[in-house]
């Protein structure tokens, strides 16, 4: 494999890291493409936690932590780029605001979420109190909201806020232990996590609040991402990405990358943005 | 450079346990990519995260990579937990610091090493009228605050017996009670 940026060609695809590197599974009809998985981007020297994509570039953001920073690349070939390096210092999940052109992160050493413009300029803090463990966070750029997760063992959290930090609610505090993943999903408007300590994967409607069990007995997740029926999600323990059918509630497959060191952060990567206007364009 | 037509074209990976490797197009640089497990970095010189070491003995004698070593005082769902090479604990937890998390944090004292996390580190809540510059850190081991003139107890909140006025912040002043009118 080409060790820095490799395309990646059309379609639907799965981006994950695992540590140095940025690896992807196409999507096809009946699951993933194993046959196709490639390293996206090469990275030999760094540990890559969170991964996130911005549809309308067709542009992979991460976090790194051994040089605490954000960086870019596009995923049909470009070479990377970091947008933010300073004031760094335990940078995790990030999350992309398509539609308002900003990225979301969280930090788990500053305890606090920022946002920036895509380029990294106009960054501010838009949450610093009441965090301990901070680490996955998700967009819903329609409706203008944020949510992540706190696995802070004393009092893990689920919450969410309005995209600059207003209104901030606790969403799950009860029945969670170690919610390391998040994902949100438009079409059934469901925020779903994967919990280490509960071992559950579990959603919530955030606005009528009723909860629903997806799986029970899973191994060791840290991140997750979600497309269509499945929801994917990586394993500390496995060292591999499972999917599982968010409706039958049960694993329907599994990839197992060839080098087995911890898998990170996933996201998906669409060919088309879904649909939906700016929030603020609208309001 | 398979292309040129000598014996020279292709040479071995330079990388330990017959990884694989690639040439990055634009520098020339070879890069490993496939490194024994628990490693990483171009050449496999690196441990993987929540590990330290010097595989390759790089910059010092080889150390195969271990797990981070912070005295039972991290979080194992945490990331970057210490410092890939030298161990360095980066996320002590129990209110706990140090290279290995083995003392107590600024502000906090008791025996970082001790079995249940509650009796790890307890802040010093030195009482900042008794204490010299309302200072919040004690001793790492008993705890004592650094108390004013004639202010006494571990955090400094009180008056030596025959002294009075906490509340000046200067110190403790002596009573001057009539030895015969007093009964101390």
């Amino acid at each position: 494999p080409r060790p820095n940026v490799h395309p990646v060609p059309p379609g639907t695809h799965l981006l994950f890291s695992q540590s140095g590197r940025i690896e992807h599974v196409p999507l096809e009809d009946y699951g993933m493409n194993k046959d196709q998985a490639k390293a996206v981007l090469h990275l030999p020297e760094k540990v890559i936690i969170g991964v996130a994509y911005d549809c309308v570039d067709k542009v992979v953001y991460w976090t790194e932590i051994s040089s605490p920073s954000i960086s870019k690349a596009g995923i049909q070939g470009g070479d990377p780029v970091v947008v933010i390096r300073s004031d760094l210092e335990s940078p995790e999940g990030i999350a992309i605001d398509h539609l308002g052109r900003t990225m979301f992160w969280t930090d788990s050493m500053k305890d606090r979420i920022e946002v920036a413009s895509l380029d990294g300029s106009m960054r501010r803090t838009i949450i610093e109190s009441g965090l301990v463990n901070p680490r996955a966070i998700v967009t819903d750029p329609p409706n203008g909201k944020l949510y992540w997760a706190d696995w802070n063992r004393e009092a893990p959290k689920i919450e969410t806020a309005h995209m600059d930090g207003s209104g901030r609610r606790v969403l799950v505090k009860d029945g969670i232990s170690l919610p390391n993943g998040l994902t949100y999903d438009s079409h059934s408007s469901l925020l779903c996590w994967a919990d280490a300590g509960t071992q559950k994967i579990e959603c919530v409607h955030p606005d009528r609040g009723d909860r629903r069990r997806v799986m029970e007995g899973i191994q060791y997740p840290f991140g997750m991402a979600s497309f269509g029926n499945s929801i994917y999600y990586t394993d500390w323990r496995r060292g591999a990405v499972i999917a599982v059918d968010r409706y039958a509630g049960k694993e329907s497959e599994e990839f197992q990358p060839q080098k087995r060191t911890k898998l990170y952060g996933i996201a998906t990567a669409y060919t088309q943005c879904p649909s939906g206007q700016n929030y603020c364009a609208v309001n | 450079d398979a292309t040129q037509g000598t014996s020279a074209d292709c040479k071995p990976c330079p990388c330990p346990g017959g990884a694989t490797c690639a040439v990055v197009p634009r520098t020339a640089e070879v890069v490993c990519t496939n490194c024994p497990a628990g490693t990483t970095g171009k050449r496999c010189e690196l441990c993987d995260d929540g590990f330290f070491g010097d595989p390759l003995g790089q910059n010092s004698p080889v150390r195969s990579c271990r797990a981070c070593k912070c005295s039972d005082n991290i979080d194992t769902n945490a990331v970057g937990n210490c410092n890939r090479e030298t161990g360095e604990c980066l996320k002590c937890i129990y209110n706990t610091d140090g290279f290995f998390c083995d003392r107590c944090k600024e502000g906090f004292y008791g025996n970082a090493l001790a079995a249940s996390p509650a009796d790890k580190c307890k802040p010093c809540s030195c009482s900042p009228l008794g204490t010299v510059d309302r200072q919040t850190s004690c001793s790492q081991v008993t705890g004592q605050c650094l108390c004013l003139p004639n202010v006494s107890q571990r955090d400094c909140s009180a008056c030596e017996p025959g002294f009075f006025n906490l509340q000046s912040g200067t110190g403790c002043e002596r009573c001057n009670c009539n030895p015969i009118g007093s009964t101390s």
